[in-house]
């Protein structure tokens, strides 16, 4: 028996870039009907907010972003547990697997990012029989921590088993804010990264360095340049893990933190065109009639580096969903970018990275020729009171951002970028303590002055 | 909806805008019990910047497409879309400083007192001119309609 739902607008994931979405489409169209799905069984939770939930700073009734009044006053139909597995652009329906079918005028797909789970091998008991699988549910105490269903589950092994230490596979952002949250718990960690480096893709040496100091004097490990290969289990449980140089580890949790990518299995056979994530145009449309992306699903336009990419940032799905959204309810904006940006405590290290944060003088590993032409690095590293900052400059304009320890005025930097302003005039001004609007580019100054009642 | 208009030729850099707004955002609302107990727990929410004998307080521009509110996790950052204020929950910040990241005028603040939180103008809400405009002895801030 197959039920179907017409709904004018059908809007898939109930996070960032779909509820963007919602709200931008009711500033158009009040009364056409909104529907929100959501796979899972949260009314809403932000993803970002899952750590401070696994370190008891926030309770199960925290973690929300939006009210449930949000649902109310914007009209919003919303159903939880709804997966879709089927889309079909033609026919403009989207089904679940129970055979529910929603039919739709105009479609968002915002299903966001699913963990990267590599392939490892599992042996069994003291034979050591082993065999690949599903380890995520062959053994117990393997983890991903991506959702908020990972979270609770996670904290409810480590009561359980009074778990004392973790092993977290993945030395970037979502392995170090695991990290600070079991730190936070009495939690030891030994962190694992197959680069030379943790943070690699967002820090340089240099920061790396200063957040690996912090992470070791907790009494923690970092394990570099090395993964891991095999699961030993025995009873259905993870008791040790054998790393790719040779070395065996005691563990019985271990957390999948290597990373996030676009969410799009289920739309397989749906013919809505995908490259390592969905391909939108400026108005977050995709290549088939009524459907729009945003948000970690879509490859988006980096302004930085002038590419579609995907960047899996709160703000850019925001930004994106709320495009989506306006262009769905009839009106025609344009999406003009943006770029990979990220604000993170370590162990009480206020750390902020911005686009090409890791270039030095010589461009940096994996970087071009033509990169690395008028590449001007400005830094400062202040060891006693532990700040340390770079500005990462091309052709004049700023193109990557380091601040760890002070973060203060940082968005005058982002600012800077998004504008594209030339800053040959103030570089010398640029890190100094005191930089602030006042230092900025005449013509930039009066810029900020439009519409937001500045006169300086 | 109204907001600060800085008029930067009378800014004589005295720096009353921040003290001003410093006691009103203090508990006690009294300036020597402000400054004497709470001083290391109150920021000020207007910043003046000075090179030499130029001058200007700055606070936040509640801006109508706010990248601080695009960019808040938590759901914290609103605008109050009657007042066109933008304003911080404090109990509902988690203080991940993605404002701070994005604000282009940079006067979102960390507030560590208490509990990790952003601190930013509130526009006085609750008053009829905001406590810096009020007290600028030179008219250097005005409080008017776009």
């Amino acid at each position: 028996m197959k039920e179907t739902e017409k709904t004018d607008y059908l809007i898939i994931g109930n996070s960032a870039a779909g509820l963007s979405a919602a709200e931008a489409v009711r500033k158009n169209d009040v009364s056409g009907k909104l529907t929100v799905l959501s796979n899972e069984r949260y009314f809403n939770y932000s993803k970002p907010l899952i750590t401070y939930f696994l370190a008891g700073k926030l309770s199960l009734d925290e973690v929300n972003f939006k009210d449930r009044d949000f649902y109310r006053s914007n009209n919003i139909i919303l159903k939880t547990s709804t997966e879709i597995t089927e889309i079909d652009p033609d026919k403009k329906i989207a089904v679940s697997p129970e055979g529910r079918i929603f039919k739709y005028s105009k479609l968002l797909i915002a299903s966001g990012g699913k963990p990267i789970v590599p392939q490892i091998k599992i042996s069994e008991g003291a034979g050591r029989k082993s065999g690949p699988g599903n380890y995520l549910n062959k053994c117990e105490g393997v983890f991903t921590l991506t959702t908020l269903d990972d979270a609770i589950a996670l904290k409810k092994y480590i009561k359980e088993n009074k778990t004392k230490s973790a092993v977290i596979l993945g030395g970037g952002l979502i392995g170090l804010k695991a990290a600070e949250a079991f730190l936070s718990i009495g939690i030891n960690i030994t962190i694992i990264e197959l680069a030379g480096t943790i943070l690699s893709a967002s820090f340089d040496k240099t920061a790396s360095e200063i957040l690996v100091g912090r992470i070791k004097k907790e009494g923690s490990d970092i394990l570099t340049s090395t993964t891991v290969t095999s699961l030993i289990i025995s009873g259905g449980r993870l008791k040790k893990i054998l790393l790719s140089n040779g070395r065996e580890l005691e563990c019985d949790l271990l957390v999948m933190a290597i990373g996030v990518k676009p969410d799009t299995a289920f739309m397989k056979d749906a013919g809505i065109e995908t490259d390592n994530g969905i391909l939108v145009n400026d108005r977050m449309q995709t290549n088939a009639e009524g459907v729009y992306s945003a948000g970690d699903v879509v490859k988006s336009y980096d302004r930085l580096s002038g590419v579609f990419k995907n960047i899996a940032i709160w703000p850019l799905a925001v930004k994106q969903g709320t495009i989506a959204g306006r262009n769905m309810s009839g009106e025609d904006v344009r999406y003009n970018g943006g770029f990979f940006m990220n604000s993170v405590e370590i162990l009480g290290i206020p750390v902020i990275s911005i686009g090409f944060s890791s270039a030095d003088e010589n461009g940096g590993s994996g970087k071009t020729p033509a990169f690395a032409e008028n590449i001007e690095i400005h830094k400062t590293l202040n060891i006693q009171s532990g700040i340390y900052k770079k500005i990462v400059i091309k052709d004049n304009r700023i193109i990557g951002v380091i601040l760890l320890g002070a973060i203060e005025r940082a968005g005058i930097y982002s600012g800077l970028i998004t504008g594209e302003i030339d800053i040959s005039e103030i570089k010398e001004n640029i890190l100094k303590d005191d930089f602030g609007i006042i230092q900025l580019p005449e013509d930039y100054r009066k810029h900020l002055v439009v519409g937001e009642g500045i006169e300086v | 909806m109204k907001r600060i208009y800085i008029d930067e030729q009378y800014c004589i850099g005295c720096r009353l805008c921040e003290v001003y707004c410093q006691v009103k955002h203090s508990k006690s609302k009294k300036i020597l019990k402000a400054f004497k107990k709470e001083q290391k727990d109150i920021l000020s929410r207007v910043l003046v910047e000075e090179i030499g004998h130029n001058s200007f307080a700055i606070q936040c521009r509640h801006c109508s497409d706010a990248p601080c509110i695009e960019a808040c996790i938590s759901g914290a950052m609103t605008k109050n879309y009657n007042t066109g204020v933008v304003i911080c929950n404090e109990e509902k910040c988690v203080g991940c400083w993605s404002c701070i990241m994005v604000c282009p005028y940079g006067v979102i603040k960390r507030s560590l007192a208490s509990r990790k939180a952003a601190s930013k103008c509130d526009l006085c809400y609750d008053e009829d001119i905001p406590v810096c405009v009020k007290n600028c002895p030179n008219e250097a801030l005005k409080f008017k309609d776009a």
